[in-house]
């Protein structure tokens, strides 16, 4: 059964009260919706991760509005909002460039961001409160989550890994790597290993030469690597024993140090910085119920206990005073997250439109680099230069 | 006398008001000339990007190769023709404006281009380097701060010298901003603009080039330039290979710098019209860019890239050295607006990358690695076109914070200066700017007096004779006025030469004009007091005949007034140089 056509206004206004009550409990006309109640499908990245969502979340917006969430669990990638399985999704948890790539393709329904966005509890409006860069033509930011390295810590008793090159040093760092089987972030790290400094890795990356010389730097670690595809695969990798470092994101490391007391350090050298939107897929049906889940969703209040249960940043300034401590461990989640003032300086945040605009490029590049096996070429000579 | 207008005298102003005055035109000089500077850069890399001359503007369009290949030929040509229009149309000299244009007003006290020239010529640097020309950013920035500096100093204020130590605050700050190196700042205005070390500029320019580092990392936070990391080096037998890079680095220099000063000798040889140059240099690099996109603007990546063992095969830097001189000589020689600094620290620091695999692969020899050659390289190179070693080696030091990597650089540089100046000169600056008339190779007192002509010191006062008047009637006014020559002036108004006392002896009766001697010093009104001493060295007489091109009598100036002039302005020199706060 799907839902009643609620008018978003009266939704909007509710939700937005919701918020402010701090979800005291579940008002009186939410409660008289409840037999109508439709369900809204939220397409996410499972996992820790969207455990920590559905406490955060999904559980107050059922708990607000009497609608229930469902999830749906998805790798990534923009392809995926084609296939049968996307059908009848309502929300998407996308990055930023993806959700870029896909607005593009009309594969998302295009939003007005800064309306859906409610304003910080204290008045500030929502385009001063929201990250720079947070309004895009279909997505709306809700989080600012890192790639990283981890290592298993019982594999280097000795020398600890510190920098992003010792994780292309295999002979002082010896084992294996996973990565997720993406460009993505590859080719970021391997410039950074040659000594390039953050702040030109993107420039230097535009020009052949740089994709060149990424490669070859993967090259040196090419019979070293597995590759994963789930987001949890990484802990699960590291945990076992099966490599000595993995690629992932810093939330997923965080739980299974904290919370599952498992040996994974991260090396927080050379993270890079994404950013987590919200969206509605063009064949949702109850788009309106979607845009008072994002509306509810990227409310301070929510991104704060979301914070809390995972460390991944929040889009906006008000969230980041409100993350408290962990619900379960008591850990003081502020200093864990890739945006804190100690863990920044390391950091390089992707840039989200050459992310979008050379991923067919980069995947091209990486692909043919995959194919080529281990056999060394000269990089610089012109005839063996991929075209 | 010399030129100079009325200054005030310091002797009147107290100190402590002197100060502020400096301090406030420092701080105001320096924090302008860093916004501007900021504004310039971002301005050009906005450019960059809309106009696809940027790598990362590139790539995110690269599968439309036909946009990309117009783009890439269309973008500097078109932007020539423009950066041309606006240079004919807007700038009264019809040229782009540079660091010699604040040298000579500097140093020779001369005025600067008028303000709209200079906004002119820094809207076509911005568009030069905006359209992908391969020029530099500095020169503009340098010149930007000559110009804030100048303006500055249009307050009425007493203080003396306040013009040159402005225009020192100005270009201190460009370059503090330009480079995060406030040191390097400092000591670019001494070295290259103001060329004395005054406690009463020094500090001015110190406070200036602080401001344009505060506001350059602390408001802005830009990025720095270069991080390199260097672990030292290894071997003591590299030093001599660095001062071999010096002097490889300056023959190359050398050869940059002639070619640079040929390019207009060649447009003018083509006749081609002056409008249309920089639209054919554009053509030029966006056809070379085809094939080679790094010669395309500044080329960071590729100054990146060069410090990257690898990165480039050895015929790469070859080829991609020839093509960025080549290039940088038509660009800047036919008319595009911009300065030689960023093109001759890439040009430098490829050179420098090939001479190490030179070092590294074919002789073998165990070295410190790629990164001390290329960076010495790259300073060698620079050092002599813009002349100025000490500052090569601070910006260095203050770019890497490594102070072997300095060292290294310090070598390779002082070498490459000796070796460029016995071959060229002082800088490629010095160079243009001699072939203005204003030689500074012998020191700014030569360009000083080289500036004043000798019309100035003339007196008219003397007692003239007519070509037929009778002898005995001179030698009466003269004795009557003390002197002991006079000019003998012919019927049509003409000098016919001087009658002198002791050759008049025992012919009174004579005609005047039958014992005019010409002399063996007759100076032109434009004559200069520097070109009038030289004339003089070993004159006998009162004074020397000053005869303009009608062959009229001007007047006559004495040797006294000549060397009265010389003192005057020595004496003014020194007292600029050793002035204090």
């Amino acid at each position: 059964m799907r839902a009643p056509r609620w008018t978003s206004a009266a939704l909007a206004a509710l939700l937005t009260m919701a918020g402010l009550a701090g979800l005291a409990g579940p008002a009186g006309p939410a409660r008289a919706a409840d037999e109508a109640a439709p369900t809204l499908t939220v397409a996410t990245w499972g996992g820790v991760y969207a455990q920590a969502q559905r406490a955060a979340l999904f559980d107050p917006f059922t708990a607000a509005t009497g609608i229930p969430v469902e999830t749906a669990r998805h790798d990534g990638g923009v392809a995926i909002l084609s296939t049968p399985e996307a059908e009848g999704w309502d929300v998407i948890d996308m990055i930023d460039a993806d959700a870029a790539t896909a607005c593009a393709a009309g594969l998302l329904q295009p939003l007005d961001t800064h309306a859906l966005a409610a304003p910080a509890p204290d008045g500030t409006p929502a385009a001063a409160d929201f990250l720079p860069g947070s309004f895009g033509r279909c997505g709306l930011a809700h989080l600012t989550f890192s790639t990283v390295v981890a290592y298993d810590d019982r594999a280097f008793p000795g020398r600890k890994p510190r920098t992003i090159a010792d994780v292309f040093d295999i002979e002082t760092f010896p084992g294996t790597r996973a990565f997720r089987r993406e460009p993505d972030a590859l080719l970021e790290w391997a410039l950074m290993a040659e000594g390039v400094p953050r702040a030109q890795v993107y420039d230097l990356l535009s020009t052949d030469r740089g994709l060149r010389l990424a490669l070859r730097k993967l090259d040196t670690i090419r019979d070293h690597i597995v590759w994963w595809q789930g987001g949890e695969e990484p802990v699960r990798l590291l945990a076992s024993g099966a490599v000595a470092m993995a690629s992932g994101y810093n939330g997923r490391f965080f739980d299974a140090r904290v919370a599952g007391d498992l040996p994974i350090v991260t090396l927080w050298d050379g993270q890079l910085l994404n950013r987590d939107v919200w969206a509605i897929p063009a064949g949702s049906d109850a788009p309106d119920a979607a845009r008072a889940f994002i509306r509810f969703a990227t409310h301070p209040d929510r991104l704060a206990a979301l914070g809390a249960r995972i460390p991944y940043g929040p889009a906006r300034r008000s969230a980041l005073d409100r993350i408290g401590l962990h619900p379960d461990t008591g850990v003081p989640m502020a200093q864990h997250l890739p945006t804190a003032p100690h863990r920044i300086g390391a950091a390089l945040a992707v840039d989200s439109d050459w992310d979008a605009n050379t991923k067919a490029l980069r995947r091209r590049r990486f692909e043919a680099w995959l194919a080529r096996g281990g056999d060394d070429r000269d990089l610089t000579d012109p005839a063996t230069r991929p075209k | 006398m010399p030129p100079a207008p009325p200054r005030p005298d310091d002797r009147v102003t107290s100190p402590l008001v002197r100060m502020a005055v400096l301090s406030g035109v420092a701080v105001a000089v320096g924090g302008i000339t860093a916004l501007g500077a900021i504004a310039f850069v971002d301005a050009v890399a906005w450019l960059n990007d809309a106009l696809l001359v940027s790598p990362r503007a590139r790539v995110q369009v690269e599968d439309r190769a036909a946009l990309v290949a117009a783009a890439t030929v269309l973008v500097p040509t078109l932007g020539g023709l423009l950066v041309g229009l606006l240079l004919r149309h807007g700038a009264i000299e019809g040229r782009p404006l540079g660091p010699p244009d604040a040298i000579r007003a500097v140093q020779t006290r001369g005025a600067l281009p008028s303000v709209r020239s200079g906004v002119v010529s820094s809207l076509a640097a911005a568009l030069s380097l905006g359209c992908g020309a391969s020029v530099g950013q500095y020169g503009p920035m340098v010149y930007l701060g000559t110009l804030f500096g100048a303006l500055a100093a249009r307050v009425r204020t007493p203080v003396r010298n306040l013009r040159t130590i402005a225009i020192g605050c100005g270009v201190a700050a460009a370059i503090a901003t330009a480079f995060n190196a406030p040191i390097a700042g400092l000591v670019f205005a001494h070295e290259v603009i103001l060329r004395h070390y005054s406690i009463q500029a020094f500090a001015p320019t110190t406070v200036a080039a602080a401001t344009g580092f505060v506001v350059a990392n602390v408001v802005f936070d830009r990025p720095a330039l270069f991080l390199v990391a260097f672990d030292g080096v290894a071997h003591g037998y590299e030093f001599p290979l660095f001062a071999l890079v010096g002097v490889l680095s300056a023959l190359l220099a050398v050869g940059f710098m002639r070619l640079l000063l040929a390019a207009p000798a060649l447009a003018a040889r083509l006749r081609l019209p002056a409008v249309l140059r920089p639209a054919l240099a554009g053509l030029a690099v966006g056809a070379v860019a085809l094939a080679l996109p790094d010669v395309l603007g500044i080329g960071t990546e590729a100054l990146r890239f060069a410090t990257i063992e690898g990165a480039f095969a050895p015929w790469e830097l070859a080829l991609l050295i020839a093509a960025k001189i080549a290039l940088t000589a038509l660009c800047l020689g036919w008319g595009f607006a911009g300065g030689v600094f960023s093109p001759a620290l890439l040009i430098g620091i490829l050179f420098g990358a090939l001479l190490w695999t030179g070092f590294d692969g074919l002789l073998g020899v165990p070295n410190s690695g790629l990164v001390v050659y290329a960076i010495c390289g790259m300073m060698a190179l620079t050092s002599p076109v813009i002349g100025a070693p000490l500052t090569t080696i601070l910006i260095v030091f203050e770019l890497t914070h490594s102070y072997d990597l300095t060292i290294a650089a310090m070598v390779a540089v002082v070498f490459s200066n000796l070796v460029s100046y016995q071959l060229l000169g002082r800088s490629l600056f010095d160079v243009q700017l001699a072939r203005k008339g204003v030689d500074l190779s012998a020191g700014r007192d030569r360009a000083l007096l080289d500036a004043v002509p000798v019309a100035r010191l003339i007196h008219t006062d003397m007692p003239r004779a007519a070509a037929d008047e009778r002898v005995g009637a001179v030698l009466d006014r003269l004795a009557a006025a003390g002197r002991a020559e006079a000019p003998v002036i012919g019927e049509d108004g003409r000098f016919l030469g001087l009658l002198r006392a002791q050759d008049a002896r025992d012919r009174e009766d004579a005609k005047a004009g039958a014992l005019a001697r010409r002399g063996a010093v007759v100076l032109a009104p434009d004559t200069s007091v520097w070109e009038a001493m030289a004339a003089l060295d070993g004159f006998v007489g009162d004074a020397a005949p000053v005869v303009d091109h009608d062959g009229r009598l001007a007047g006559m100036v004495t040797e006294a007034a000549v060397i009265g002039a010389y003192l005057d302005t020595v004496h003014d020199l020194r007292r600029e140089e050793n002035a204090g706060a």
